[in-house]
């Protein structure tokens, strides 16, 4: 395009190539900090199966289908599954991993008040994954 | 040259972006305590913020092109092509 001027389209392309940038960093600087574990989260082994969920405290206590937490701990979550994929999900508190067989993997929130919230099963599962859900229960600090 | 730097493109987006991710998203240092809510939901609106903002940017830039470039607009002139009237078919 002979006299053609293209300034424009280059000022187009710069733009949507730094909005990338700061979309793709934003992002994940926001990973970053909500991936960093603090160094004295409770770990609690969480056990996917057709069709509820088990729990296992650092002390040995297990639960079925409720699990009880302090509020302002930490706690970081080992999330197993011992059948098919299932998917660890507390609505109120954006929490959300995956439940895969043969792989542990970790999430770690701190709840800042009591109170009950959902935990539901959000992977597919079978027959009765609709009805694969828990009752986390916070408590006030026992200290 | 540009065989070289499409490998590389796809090395890097397969390869190199999710190991350096990997490398520093989740640091051996101990993290601080904080609101997992505040932050995905607040990066979740500034995101939202930005889609809608483009998106409204684009959308508009496209409408302003229809209306500008079409036939009937006052300041509408016929590209060289349109003017030689020769549109290379036999009918």
């Amino acid at each position: 395009m002979g006299g053609h001027s293209n300034w424009p389209e280059w000022i187009y392309v710069g733009v949507i190539i730094a909005l990338m940038f700061w979309v793709g960093a934003e992002a994940w600087n926001v990973e970053r900090l909500v991936e960093h574990v603090p160094a004295d989260a409770e770990v609690i082994k969480v056990t996917g199966a057709q069709w509820f969920w088990t729990f296992e405290h650092e002390d040995g206590t297990k639960e079925v289908g409720t699990l009880h937490v302090e509020a302002g701990k930490a706690y970081k979550f080992e999330i197993y599954s011992t059948d098919v994929n299932h998917s660890f999900n507390i609505h109120d508190y954006v929490v959300l991993m995956d439940a895969v067989p043969g792989r542990v993997n970790t999430v770690w929130f701190a709840p800042d008040k009591a109170g009950e919230h959902d935990i539901q099963c959000r992977e597919y599962c079978g027959l009765i994954h609709y009805n694969m859900r828990g009752k986390l229960v916070v408590e006030e600090p026992s200290t | 040259m540009r065989n070289l730097l499409g490998l590389f493109l796809v090395l890097a987006i397969l390869v190199i972006i999710p190991t350096v991710d990997h490398a520093f998203a989740a640091g051996d240092e101990p993290g601080e305590y904080l609101d997992r809510r505040v932050l995905i939901w607040n990066l979740f609106f500034r995101m939202m913020t930005v889609a809608f903002t483009v998106g409204a940017v684009v959308s508009g830039t496209m409408i302003w092109l229809c209306w500008r470039f079409r036939e009937s607009h006052p300041k509408a002139t016929p590209t060289e092509y349109e003017r030689s009237g020769d549109f290379g078919g036999s009918a």
